[in-house]
């Protein structure tokens, strides 16, 4: 069975926090150039860059998942990912009607860009997407794997905007997997299995943290499509191993 | 001071009926329920916005005497439900944790609101 190189947390120029130098043709070009065959585009709030970066991943040879990093009203980070641009924007329209009408400054609080496979700029959207959405994590995580995707809790053993930190404890849920930072986690995952992201903001953070999944011959459709049950089967089958789990023997720790 | 004199002490009123009062020790303000796990202890009223059930979990764990929830967050069913099985009093209120936090830290300490 293949060994995928997966990284389903990626940030692009259209997340307020993210680089404008991250667009998904730099996204994808460094993907590929890190060896990856899996990669997801997870901006906060809004998959409205996901057409390009769609178009990025099939000129790198590349393997995509189209979804959104979610701020629930607990102020905890959830991966909501999709097999299509389609349901992904679909899932993007929804939330943006539960996004709070704040202030935003871009100068402050950074750009929000839009952008097309070439780098141009398509719009600035004015919805400040950092915000926490009015939607509680279980009513949240609940519609996104309604609406068929995998739902990934975030950095959980985050301080910021990890569920652990800002709930305690992981609530239960339809979860296809967690992803952490460290591997102490353990016990905390509560059995779900544990998956590393890169979380990448910047060009240079593409990579830095894959994750490595064993999946059947037949994990991507005849048209290039991912096929999402390959992926929550071989997860919860427990053939995921973060990053740290594929490193060379220790370093002397 | 006990958790049935909590709405003389701050404009805020029962999420449901049919709690115990306990006496209330002390109180702790955070929206982060680790760190109010690290920090709060038993006989404490939680003043936050984090209406969630895990909320509580972390109450019961701790033997929290109240949790009052400020800026009228609503309060999500399974989250009263949870409550009333564990026997956590909740309140709602209008006022923000900075307004509560002053007044039952007043009321605590027998001064006049």
């Amino acid at each position: 069975m293949p060994l995928v190189r997966a990284d389903l947390h990626n940030h692009s120029c259209l997340s307020p926090c993210g680089s404008l130098d991250l667009s998904p043709a730099v996204l994808a070009r460094r993907a590929r150039d890190r060896g990856l065959d899996l990669v997801a585009l997870t901006d906060h709030n809004s998959a409205r860059n996901a057409p390009a970066f769609r178009a990025c991943c099939r000129r790198e040879g590349l393997a995509a998942l189209y979804g959104v990093e979610a701020t629930s009203a607990e102020e905890a980070h959830v991966l909501a990912l999709f097999a299509t641009v389609e349901e992904s924007l679909a899932f993007s329209e929804f939330l943006q009607g539960h996004l709070p009408r704040l202030p935003y400054d871009p100068r402050l609080l950074g750009d929000q860009a839009v952008v097309d496979a070439e780098d141009n700029v398509l719009d600035l959207p004015v919805l400040y997407l950092g915000a926490a959405l009015d939607l509680g994590w279980d009513e949240l995580c609940l519609e996104a794997d309604s609406r068929g995707a995998l739902v990934i809790p975030a950095h959980i053993d985050r301080l910021a905007f990890g569920a652990l930190a800002q709930l305690g404890f992981l609530p239960e849920g339809p979860y296809a997997a967690v992803e952490a930072l460290h591997p102490q986690v353990r016990g905390e995952a509560r059995g779900y299995p544990v998956i590393s992201g890169s979380d990448a903001h910047h060009p240079e953070h593409v990579g830095r943290r894959p994750f490595v999944l064993e999946l059947p011959e037949d994990w991507r459709s005849g048209d290039g499509t991912v096929r999402l049950e390959a992926l929550r089967e071989a997860l919860a089958a427990g053939r995921a191993r973060p990053y740290w789990e594929t490193l060379p023997p220790s370093n002397g720790r | 001071m006990k958790t049935s004199d909590l709405p003389a002490a701050i404009p805020c009123a029962p999420v449901y009926d049919g709690w115990a009062s306990k006496e209330i020790r002390g109180g702790y303000t955070s929206d982060l329920l680790s760190d109010v796990m690290s920090k709060a202890g038993e006989g404490y009223a939680l003043i936050t916005i984090q209406a969630h059930k895990n909320t509580v979990a972390v109450a019961s764990m701790l033997g929290l005497a109240a949790v009052i929830l400020c800026n009228d967050r609503p309060v999500p069913p399974d989250m009263v439900e949870a409550a009333r099985a564990e026997g956590i009093p909740l309140f709602s209120t209008s006022e923000t944790q900075f307004e509560v936090s002053g007044r039952l830290w007043a009321a605590l300490r027998g001064d006049a609101p």
